[in-house]
């Protein structure tokens, strides 16, 4: 089998048009998002922990609302937590309004004012000067105009930092598993058609090699493949176009052959199929296209119309990119990816039974 | 004499389709043993289930002793087998190629050993790809030979090789032959079949017609010679009826045409012409060649065999 692998890897490294296509499709993506600097789409989200609760602060949320840019979340939530939040990311700007904001009534008058603090994160500087000049402005209209200025209130801003993540970062991840998918779901079926229409099958199925072996050598020589890919990709997004990997590069090297193994079993079932290696090329591009864009590598799906969420959720891509992004952008060990990974468990015992179950020689 | 294959009642059947039915034949050690046939009389189907490639639907192999069906692997490891039309991996030499397959036998011989016996010593860094159509057919059996078999299968050898080509895979036969491997094969050439085969199996349409020797098949017409002759209009029933008396086979071809078999020499024509003269018939052509295994497919098929 070892001898059998390692024949496979050496008619791979023969062939050199293939191995240098598959490569240079998700390279060529790698150059195109590193020079065009595509910035994130996302917009912000801003949570209001009001801890006056008076008029002024009603109408500021009432204001807040209205500005949908900002994306204002309505469930109410502690200043703790809120502050978390910001801090893993996951939050892009808090807003926390003191006792003894501006109050209206009359007898409120005497609190002394104190400033509101808006806490955001270090990301995207361009876009924390427009919220903040944005809330400014906002909090000196809900002021009575008779306030002197001296008396009037403050945003203070607080700036949490955290590990800079760029678009490029995320998407890069995306590339890595998109070239892995992509080489395993169409070469194996574009290998096996061709095989199976030269007889060389049947040929190796009068020998007493156990066939078992043939798919293990198979199996081994593309995920060596994919990792000498996974690396290729990896090595020119960081070096060349300045990507950053937050956490261990190592886990990535774990998630990669796990996905692959997927892919290559769906690339077995898609050969049952195949009569052609023309038609194997076609039909393997008919599942990595659609799932390329549903499964989020180059943007998020979350905010996709109608199924389209629930369908990347279905696609064995996403648990794939989703365990790289927490490894690489996160920068989390690879044990917290394990809901990811068992997820893509199950799809690599799933397919191989249906492939095992459909597959043909002649 | 010892046997090497055992074939009892076999049957396969696709669907409602019969591909082989009801074949039954012996292989002794030592002999090159022939199954001759036009294409689809079921010569590959029986090839096959003898390998262990195909389960048959009814029946029992015996190959080298052993059950094919229960102890494919053992029988696997003993024969070798050459493909119709098989190719091989792209990207890899000749001899790349015999070491990769003889990876998966127990024993195997020096990939270098195998491609100087078929003359392919100085192609043995190249690809399949770029060899000529008679030096694939060479590599093919030489791949076939890289466990060093007791028995092997060639599945149409010379298919599609031009005379020279097609004469040095004979060679090439009876040299491993020689060599004591029992050898099979296929073919639906009879030159071929005459001149390698000890013993012959004639197939059509999935059934057995005859296994003999070439000359025991011959012998059985019980003719010598076969008369053609072209003339310009058609026999009479009575005309007919009466050449029929005089010889051993009439059959009618083409329209004017006529097929004749005479027990004896060319003097029995003698005969059949005065009568056609006397009934005012006109020959326009007249061949006689000695009976062949061609007629032999002829009579016990009814169809000459196509290419």
């Amino acid at each position: 089998m070892l001898v059998f692998t390692l024949t496979n890897l050496k008619m791979m490294s023969r062939n050199r048009q293939a191995t240098f296509w598959a490569l240079f499709f998700p390279l060529m993506l790698v150059v195109a998002f590193g020079l065009l600097d595509i910035k994130g789409v996302g917009s912000p989200n801003l949570v209001l922990v009001d801890q006056a609760n008076t008029e002024a602060s009603k109408l500021l949320r009432e204001q807040l609302a209205g500005i949908e840019f900002l994306g204002l979340e309505q469930t109410p939530t502690s200043e703790v937590a809120a502050r978390l939040r910001v801090a893993e990311g996951d939050l892009d700007y808090l807003l926390i309004i003191p006792v003894g904001f501006v109050d209206l009534s009359p007898e409120g008058s005497s609190i002394a004012p104190a400033s509101v603090a808006l806490v955001h994160n270090s990301r995207d500087l361009q876009r924390n000067q427009l919220v903040e000049g944005v809330l400014r402005n906002l909090v000196a209209r809900v002021q009575p105009t008779s306030l002197s200025n001296a008396q009037a209130l403050h945003v203070v801003s607080e700036e949490v930092t955290i590990p800079e993540v760029s678009y490029f970062d995320s998407v890069l991840m995306g590339l890595i598993a998109l070239g892995i998918m992509t080489s395993a779901i169409i070469s194996i079926p574009v290998r096996i058609s061709t095989y199976r229409n030269n007889s060389i099958l049947k040929r190796l199925l009068v020998t007493p090699l156990p066939i078992w072996k043939y798919f293990a050598s198979e199996i081994s020589a593309h995920l060596v493949l994919a990792m000498v890919q996974a690396g290729i990709i990896l090595a020119v997004g960081v070096f060349v176009f300045g990507a950053r990997v937050h956490g261990n590069p190592v886990w990535l090297f774990f998630i990669v052959p796990l996905g692959s193994l997927v892919f290559l079993n769906i690339g077995f079932i898609l050969s049952a199929w195949a009569r052609t290696p023309a038609a194997a090329s076609g039909m393997g591009n008919a599942v990595v296209l659609p799932m390329m864009f549903f499964a989020g590598t180059f943007f998020s799906t979350t905010t996709f119309p109608w199924i389209f969420p629930y369908l990347a959720e279905a696609l064995p891509l996403t648990p794939m990119l989703s365990a790289m992004r927490q490894v690489a952008i996160d920068g989390a060990p690879l044990w917290e990816t394990w809901p990811q990974l068992a997820i893509m468990a199950g799809w690599a015992a799933g397919t191989a039974v249906v492939a095992a179950k459909v597959f043909r020689f002649s | 004499m010892d046997t090497a294959i055992r074939v009892e009642g076999l049957v396969k059947r696709y669907g409602s389709f019969t591909a082989v039915d009801q074949v039954s034949f012996t292989v002794n050690r030592g002999e090159i043993f022939g199954i001759l046939g036009p294409n689809g009389a079921g010569k590959t189907t029986t090839l096959e289930v003898i390998e262990g490639l195909l389960a048959p639907t009814e029946g029992e192999v015996t190959v080298l002793g052993l059950d094919v069906l229960k102890r494919r692997n053992e029988v696997k490891a003993r024969i070798g087998v050459q493909l119709q039309s098989s190719a091989y991996f792209d990207y890899l030499s000749l001899k790349e190629i015999l070491s990769l397959l003889g990876s998966f036998y127990p024993k195997c011989i020096e990939p270098q050993t195998l491609l100087e016996q078929v003359g392919l010593l100085d192609k043995s860094g190249s690809y399949v790809k770029h060899l000529s159509g008679g030096q694939v057919q060479r590599f093919t059996v030489a791949a076939s030979l890289i466990n060093d078999p007791e028995l092997l299968f060639l599945d149409e050898p010379t298919t599609g090789l031009d005379p020279q080509a097609r004469r040095n895979i004979w060679d090439l036969i009876r040299e491993i032959h020689q060599r004591g491997v029992t050898v099979v094969l296929t073919t639906h050439y009879m030159e071929e079949a005459e001149e390698l085969c000890d013993r012959l199996a004639i197939m059509d349409g999935g059934s057995l017609k005859a296994v003999d020797t070439p000359r025991n098949l011959v012998g059985r017409l019980k003719a010598a010679y076969t008369v053609k002759l072209a003339m310009d209009k058609p026999l009479t029933e009575e005309q007919m009826a009466s050449l029929k008396g005089s010889v051993e086979f009439v059959q009618e071809f083409d329209g004017n045409s006529y097929l004749l078999r005479l027990k004896s020499g060319p003097s029995s024509l003698g005969k059949v012409l005065d009568d056609m003269v006397r009934s005012d018939i006109n020959l326009e052509r007249l061949e006689i060649a000695p009976v062949t295994l061609e007629d032999v497919f002829l009579e016990l098929t009814g169809n000459e065999l196509r290419d």
